[in-house]
């Protein structure tokens, strides 16, 4: 039990690497710079091109901490202050999608892609 | 203040309410001197968590986009796998334990190794854990100012007040029964496991690992899974105010076949070999 318990983990360990190294190889797509400062997202709003994924380039310029979130895109990414960090975000269909600072819900904004 | 309260207490309450049960169990089992592998794996999960969100502030580039991801997918997973594996367990030994106190708990404590009780509680508290140090240590830098104090109390408050309810699971836990323990958490497991398998597939989703899916439904007006209530029930049952196809999914994929190991035999059920009322409840 206890080596099909080891072996199913580093199986599991295993493919989610390799998942992730297919990822990393893959096309670039447009990157779309966003940046959290003073409670607030610059800019708010993020026009992007509909049906075509992207890269949102997030930066903290803050002193802490933030947590970008979506729930309409179901993205959960910590931001440690002064850093950047890239949200892969598939092709969305025309729409206007919420994004918040889950550490800081005074900081809102949306993506509209069309 | 109320934000930051929320937020800790939701980060907290799977862990404290994880860490309550398998003190639980081993107080039930009579492995008391066995707290220690529940004590290390939450200990090494908060150790683990400040390591992860030092390292994170100081990483950058594809390492900062992808690595803590990979971790939280890595913890998840194993997570469903050890409480699974122990959630089985229990069920299995909640029908089989009818005989006297004495032999069950014994039977108890060479069958079940208890490792795997030490890997619980380290997912159950590294799984939220890096995100709350960063939350924590984000507040308590900026806590200078009057507001700034409120919001490192309420998020103090949050934690403590999960802690609060894995002890008071602890408590009330030891005045039940151990068979009904055993069947009652057995349950509660597998939904709990449930949950976190979905999120886990939902982050592949998202990563774009697994194909896209629209949303199954959407109840965040009503109960939002981010709130006071939909956290509990989401850390509790694995409610989402707003799942993907793939997210609701997967939950009930997991949930059927899971319940269909660990209860399939039920009906077979096997014959005891000495009435259970003949157990007296303040032997257990």
């Amino acid at each position: 039990m206890r080596r099909a318990l080891t072996l199913l983990i580093a199986g599991l360990l295993a493919s989610v690497v390799a998942v992730a190294g297919t990822a990393v190889a893959a096309d670039a797509p447009p990157e779309i710079a966003l940046t959290i400062d003073k409670d607030q997202f610059q800019p708010s709003e993020v026009k992007v091109k509909a049906n075509t994924p992207f890269v949102l380039v997030v930066t903290n310029k803050g002193a802490k901490a933030a947590e970008f979130e979506s729930k309409d895109l179901r993205v959960e990414k910590v931001v440690p202050a002064g850093k950047t960090v890239n949200v892969r975000i598939r092709a969305l269909k025309p729409g206007s999608y919420a994004f918040f600072d889950d550490f800081n819900k005074a900081a809102t904004g949306r993506i509209v892609a069309e | 203040m109320g934000g930051t309260f929320v937020i800790t207490l939701r980060e907290g309450f799977e862990a404290a309410l994880i860490l309550g049960i398998v003190y639980t169990y081993l107080q039930k089992i009579g492995a008391q001197r066995h707290y220690r592998y529940a004590t290390r794996g939450g200990v090494l999960g908060v150790l683990a968590s400040i390591a992860l969100g030092v390292v994170v502030t100081a990483l950058s580039g594809p390492l900062l986009d992808l690595g803590p991801d990979i971790i939280g997918l890595a913890v998840i997973f194993v997570a469903v796998v050890v409480l699974t594996w122990h959630g089985y367990w229990m069920r299995q030994h909640a029908r089989a334990m009818k005989g006297d106190v004495q032999r069950k708990i014994d039977e108890a404590q060479t069958n079940h190794r208890m490792w795997i009780i030490g890997v619980i509680a380290f997912t159950g508290v590294f799984r939220e854990g890096a995100e709350t140090v960063l939350f924590l240590w984000g507040l308590l830098t900026q806590a200078t100012s009057t507001s700034g104090w409120a919001s490192a109390l309420g998020a103090v408050l949050g934690l403590i007040m999960a802690a609060s309810l894995g002890w008071a699971i602890f408590r009330g836990g030891r005045h039940v029964s151990l068979q009904r323990f055993f069947g009652v958490t057995s349950i509660f497991l597998l939904l709990l496991a449930a949950g976190m398998f979905s999120t886990g597939i939902g982050r592949l989703e998202v990563m774009g690992f697994l194909p896209a899916t629209p949303t199954a439904w959407d109840t965040s007006f009503l109960l939002d899974d981010h709130g006071f209530i939909g956290g509990f029930l989401n850390g509790l049952i694995g409610y989402r105010s707003r799942p993907s196809v793939l997210e609701a999914g997967s939950y009930v994929l997991y949930l059927a076949v899971a319940g269909f190991l660990l209860f399939r035999s039920d009906s077979s059920s096997p014959r005891s070999d000495a009435p259970k009322g003949r157990i007296p409840a303040h032997a257990v």
